[in-house]
């Protein structure tokens, strides 16, 4: 059964021409080279590296970034990219995320001209990997008070302390690490060979199993004074890599609710109980009611905060509704669909388990759903309730 | 010299189909598509340019929504893009349409042409040799692969044998089955160049074209018969039955 992605107010109706060629060349990649073989990578736990290549090709990654060998698209055009990505799977979504915009944006907006050339061409490409260092292990939602530090010894940093839960990490060969000199928070390019340097895979993982996911260990990692960022100093560096990321993510979301959603209505349409398809019984209908309307409005939700990230007008807080809400409901909507498919729907025939436990981790990275939660109480009370030191 | 593409747009493989008044329904095609034999002859175009260069000239004649074919066409490595304005495309018979086709052809400067064996909505198959009888070309159907040869082409077609090369020299016309390769995926430069692309606008008139009167006309469209519903049968008694329907019915043992 082809891929019928519901969109039922016709949003996409209101892209760009070009941003729609965007959305079709990238749906095409997925109908033929990720679905086939999802199921596999997940069951080796592999990222498979021929998607590496084909995202480079197509020149998605870093997309909305312009200049050395960036094509510049829109931000609409970038969620477009992780929505269709994300119907794939979310492993798929976080490597380009990653790479995009945790990775390469700090050095498009905060690396000095050399590392800019240097670096961005190569990753624009695909030929090189980022990923994207900040949180530890004791040390998630609140990075301000990370451990991990850099000190100045003259000709070279010298950086020490660990890094947790990085995408990419171990396939990387580069990394923008966030560590503190003399106390504040600065990006570090930490290449692959530097000494001291290691980043062992982290296994074991139920969710995001096409995905590599690593620690990064700094044991009197030295590394050249160039490799510093000099745009940014303190947590707006990482947040405003954040910022973009979460924009994706909430695109993204979409994609993942578009998957359960569609093989969810082919589903109840074919499954036969008691003599009729269980679409016909008002309590399946009730499901994919609720499934359609959430899609919806998190389809516009997700559009109109691309032509406000384009216009320039967007806000952080926009950013967080939109994360937030969009995972939630994409996550509730693969619960749900797992319940529609029965039996049937633990296997990995189907998509939607693995949506589903994919999505429990998209729900925490990228600021947790309460965290998100908590960003938007203090714009609307002016207080801040993250700790009690008010 | 150019070497000449000619591309249809057609209901996606995968669009619902209705017929309402004796004529499928345009209107309810959800989704159209590059006819997928012509997909295969775009790419065996690229292919000659990159191995022997000449511009590709991606030719379509239909209504307007055939801008988005042409885009498409432009995002994997069409040069010029040539859109034969007719709203009415499918009032036109075969011979009037090739007419057109041909008049672009020679207007484009294009020695060499390819298109798809058949169009995957009409089926007709007539284009291809159709186009060569009128522009006075060689004619070479079924061709899976072309590939330059000093100043002459080689073209792959089947052969009770298997495979056979076959030697033509311009001006020529080949008509692809499926070839050896799928068309490529287009990227974001390629889209980002193709918005930007003049489109050629030609009508009958342009072309210097009398369309004359068309003989054929096409009296009603029907849809294909509703599928018979399946058959059941239950229990260790029906073993010959559903053996005998397999044998007899369906041909599969
Ligand atoms: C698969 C995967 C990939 C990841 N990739 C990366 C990466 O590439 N780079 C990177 O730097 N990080 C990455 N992360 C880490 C991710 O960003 C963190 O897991 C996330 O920030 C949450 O931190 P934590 O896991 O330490 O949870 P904690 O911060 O310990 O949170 C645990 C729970 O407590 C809640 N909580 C915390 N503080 C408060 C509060 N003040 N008030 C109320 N509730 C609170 C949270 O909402 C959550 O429910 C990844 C994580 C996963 C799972």
């Amino acid at each position: 059964m082809p891929y019928e992605a519901l969109d039922f107010y016709d949003v996409d109706s209101l892209l760009t021409e070009e941003e729609r060629m965007v959305r079709d060349m990238v749906r095409d990649f997925v109908d033929k080279e990720v679905i086939p073989k999802i199921e596999h990578a997940c069951r080796d736990g592999v990222f498979p590296d021929e998607w590496r290549v084909a995202l480079g090709e197509m020149m998605v990654l870093g997309a909305p970034l312009k200049g050395y060998g960036c094509p510049g698209l829109s931000y609409t055009a970038y969620g477009v990219i992780c929505r269709e990505l994300e119907r794939g799977d979310s492993g798929l979504r976080s490597f380009a995320s990653v790479q995009g915009s945790l990775a390469m944006y700090p050095i498009w907006d905060f690396g000095s001209e050399e590392q800019k050339e240097y670096y961005l061409p190569k990753m624009a490409s695909g030929e090189w990997i980022g990923c994207f260092g900040l949180t530890e292990p004791d040390y998630g939602s609140n990075p301000g008070d990370m451990i991990t530090k850099a000190e100045d010894m003259g000709d070279h940093y010298l950086l020490n302390g660990a890094k947790m839960w990085i995408t990419n990490g171990t396939i990387a060969q580069v990394a923008i690490v966030w560590a503190k000199l003399d106390g504040v928070i600065r990006g570090f390019i930490v290449e692959k060979d530097d000494p001291g340097f290691s980043a062992p895979e982290m296994k074991g993982k139920h969710s995001l199993k096409a995905s590599v996911t690593s620690e990064l260990v700094f044991q009197d990692c030295k590394i050249p004074k160039n490799r510093i960022l000099p745009g940014v100093k303190g947590l707006r560096g990482p947040f405003s890599c954040l910022n973009n990321a979460r924009f994706g993510i909430s695109w993204g979301a979409v994609g993942a609710a578009q998957a359960c959603f569609d093989s969810s209505k082919n589903y109840a349409l074919s499954r036969i109980q008691f003599t009729h398809p269980i679409a016909s019984y008002q309590l399946v209908q009730n499901k994919l009611s609720w499934m359609l309307r959430e899609i919806t409005k998190a389809q516009l939700l997700a559009y109109h905060l691309g032509q406000k990230k384009d216009a320039g007008t967007w806000m952080p807080e926009h950013i967080s509704l939109a994360k937030m809400n969009n995972v939630d409901i994409a996550l509730e909507i693969a619960r749900v669909a797992r319940d529609i498919h029965g039996a049937n729907g633990i296997l990995d025939e189907y998509c939607i388990m693995r949506h589903m436990a994919n999505l429990e981790s998209v729900k925490t990275y990228e600021g947790t759903h309460d965290i998100h939660n908590l960003i938007l109480g203090r714009h609307i009370t002016g207080i801040q309730a993250f700790t009690r030191d008010l | 010299m150019n070497i000449a593409v000619l591309l249809k747009q057609v209901p996606d493989t995968t669009a619902k189909i209705s017929v309402s008044g004796g004529r499928v329904d345009e209107n309810s095609v959800s989704k159209w598509s590059m006819s997928p034999y012509d997909e295969y002859a775009l790419e065996a175009a690229l292919k000659l340019k990159e191995a022997g260069g000449g511009n590709v000239v991606a030719i379509s004649a239909g209504p307007s929504r055939c801008e988005k074919l042409l885009r498409d066409a432009a995002a994997v490595g069409a040069d010029d893009l040539v859109h034969i304005m007719n709203d009415d495309i499918n009032n036109l018979d075969s011979t009037q349409l090739q007419k057109l086709l041909a008049a672009a052809i020679s207007k484009s400067n294009s020695s060499i042409v390819l298109c798809g064996k058949q169009a995957a909505d009409t089926n007709s198959g007539s284009t291809g040799p159709g186009v060569a009888e009128i522009l006075g070309a060689s004619c070479m159907t079924m061709v899976s692969e072309v590939t330059k040869d000093g100043e002459d082409y080689l073209a792959t077609r089947p052969s009770s044998s298997g495979h056979e090369k076959v030697a033509v020299s311009a001006p020529c016309v080949f008509a692809f089955d499926k070839g050896v390769t799928e068309m490529r995926r287009p990227n974001v430069r390629g889209i980002m160049m193709a918005k930007k692309k003049e489109i050629e606008i030609w009508s009958a008139a342009d072309l210097d074209v009398d369309l004359g009167n068309s003989n054929v006309t096409i009296n009603s469209h029907s849809p294909p018969p509703e599928k018979p519903p399946g058959q059941k049968f239950e229990g260790a008694d029906s073993v010959s039955t559903v053996v005998a329907k397999l044998r007899d019915e369906a041909n599969v043992i």
